[in-house]
Parts: C-alpha cells; sequence; structure tokens
C-alpha cells in the first residue's frame, strides 16, 4: 500500500497522477435525455457534444486526494475547483497534483495542493486548490 | 457572442428555464431531509472508481462512511426545486467536514448568495450546508452554476430535451 502523506511533505511534491477514459455510457441514466449523452440534447443547448457530468470528472481530484491523504481528506478535506474548459463524455482525463503549503491548523497540519484535470490534448479542464489534514491526531474517518 | 441561429432554450418538460433577473440573491432555497444509503455509497463508489476500505468495510466511526463528494446532489436539489437552471456548472467550493454515514438523516439547507454577468453569460451562485442530527455541520458548499452556454446576447426560444430539474436520487 503507498504511503500517505504526512506534515513532512516537502513543497513541490508532485501526486502520482489519476486518470480515466470516459465515454458516453458512463453518462446514461435509462433513457433519458441529456447533454451528457445525447448528441441533440447537447446541440440544443449550445454544444457541439455532450459533456462529461462535471462531479464525475472531478471525481479524479477527490481520488488522487483521498490515495494520497486518506482519512485527512476524508474528513477534513477542502477544495475550490473552476470547471474552465468541458471534458467531453469520450475524453480521456488526468487529475494532477502538487503541494504548494503547510499552514498549522489547531493541533494539526493542513497541507495545501494546486490540483487540476488536463483533457488528452492537455487543455486544463478543471483547476484549482484542495488541502487535507495529515499529523497524528487528524480526525480519524 | 451567439453564433448563427443559437437560441437560449426558454422551456423543456419541467417548464420555463430560470430567468436572470427572477433570481433572487438572498433567497431561502428551503431545506431536505437526505438519508445516504448502503447502496448510495456502492453507487457513489463505482460511478467515480474511488474505493477505500473505509467506503466499503468500516471505519473507526464504527461502520461505513461515504465518499464525501455524494454530498454533489442534494444541494443541486434544492437550487432545482427553486429555479429550473440547466446551464453548466462552473465552480465548487466545499468542506468535508463531518464523516457521511449510511442511514443517519442529513439536513440539507440552502440559500442564493450570488449572482453577476460576465463575458456575455449568466451565473448564480449558492450555498448549502449540511447538518447531522446533533446539528453538526457534516458538510459546506458553495457552487456556481453558468445559466446557458449560450451568451445572453441570443434569444430565448424552443424546447430542451435536458432539464436543471431531475429525480432527486443518486
Amino acid at each position: 500500500m503507498a504511503r500517505l502523506i504526512d506534515e513532512n511533505v516537502h513543497l513541490g511534491t508532485e501526486f502520482p497522477s489519476v486518470s480515466k477514459q470516459f465515454n458516453v455510457e458512463m453518462f446514461k441514466i435509462g433513457d433519458v435525455l441529456t447533454l451528457h449523452n445525447d448528441q441533440k440534447a447537447a446541440e440544443l443547448e449550445g454544444l457541439p457534444r455532450p459533456i462529461a457530468v462535471a462531479p464525475q470528472v472531478a471525481a479524479l481530484i477527490f481520488r488522487m486526494m483521498r490515495m494520497n491523504f486518506g482519512n485527512g481528506w476524508i474528513v477534513g478535506g477542502k477544495g475550490s475547483l473552476t470547471f474552465r474548459r468541458p471534458v467531453w463524455s469520450d475524453d480521456f482525463a488526468t487529475a494532477r497534483g502538487v503541494v504548494t503549503g503547510k499552514m498549522i491548523e489547531d493541533d494539526r497540519v493542513r497541507v495545501i495542493c494546486d490540483v487540476w484535470v488536463e483533457r488528452a490534448d492537455g487543455e486544463r479542464a478543471i483547476v484549482g486548490t484542495c488541502s487535507a489534514l495529515v499529523g497524528s491526531t487528524a480526525r480519524a474517518a | 457572442m451567439a453564433e448563427g441561429n443559437a437560441v437560449r432554450i426558454a422551456e423543456d418538460a419541467h417548464g420555463p428555464r430560470a430567468d436572470f433577473d427572477d433570481i433572487e440573491v438572498g433567497r431561502d432555497l428551503g431545506s431536505l431531509e437526505w438519508t445516504i444509503s448502503v447502496a448510495d455509497i456502492d453507487k457513489q463508489c463505482r460511478i467515480d472508481e474511488d474505493y477505500d476500505p473505509v467506503f466499503s468495510l468500516a471505519s473507526t466511526q464504527g461502520g461505513r462512511i461515504a465518499p464525501p463528494q455524494i454530498q454533489y446532489r442534494p444541494p443541486r436539489w434544492l437550487l432545482s426545486r427553486n429555479y429550473n437552471v440547466r446551464g453548466v456548472f462552473y465552480r465548487w467550493d466545499f468542506e468535508n467536514l463531518g464523516p457521511l454515514k449510511p442511514d443517519a438523516p442529513i439536513k440539507v439547507s440552502g440559500r442564493i448568495v450570488d449572482k453577476w454577468i460576465a463575458r456575455g453569460r449568466e451565473y448564480v451562485s449558492f450555498e448549502a450546508v449540511g447538518t447531522d442530527a446533533d446539528g453538526r455541520e457534516v458538510f459546506r458548499t458553495r457552487r456556481t452554476h453558468v445559466l446557458d452556454v449560450v451568451t445572453r446576447d441570443a434569444p430565448r426560444g424552443g424546447r430542451g430535451l435536458d432539464s436543471g430539474v431531475k429525480s432527486e436520487k443518486l
């Protein structure tokens, strides 16, 4: 099992990336037509083609944070994400992150990270920051 | 700028789309009681391919808990109960404050906090908080949605296949 990030982590530490190949079938809910799963529904809303469900794309970041921080993310995690470009429903997307700061929070340490999701073409579709608590007294989930 | 004959959808199966001018900053979106089931946890893990022993087996809290991102939908339901906003998601701020346990009611309350126009598009921002039966906050969130992908210089017209109003289930 990979070792979790702790308070001794160095600024600039990069996380292992988390990738996913999306496909339109992932966004089907019965026979409901949405801009996530249907070409016509997407075009009516002004989109050239269906887009992935934003929280499902952001989940790549959440998975990355959970894998690196464990319980300190599940309870104690914070995030601020901007969805600046679409991820299409058939895109390949990758979440990446890097440690940018640490701060004392009560008797724990909050580790702050720049996070983003990039598409196969390199465009950063989601950008933002996430943070999690580390330290021996981090609230266990 | 709107392209070609683009229009902003006027209505869908759930009625007229929300108009920017009708969105009231400060409006109480109401509240709902939300209970996460074990099946909901399984589904969230499967959708996100996010598996952890505390989600699937047990935690130090005494049982399984849900992936924190499961909190996405209930605040969205509150928005949809008040305004039929389809659009797209623009910003998500959140705090995972406490464990989200199955079979334990969570009260979710929200309100509209801002609206603005930028680069020809209309934005609405709302916030929500989830509290457990003991009154402890288990999550806080602030969301921003763009009302329409098509810019606001396009007229409203036509009927959309999609809607901002969804069935209230995960």
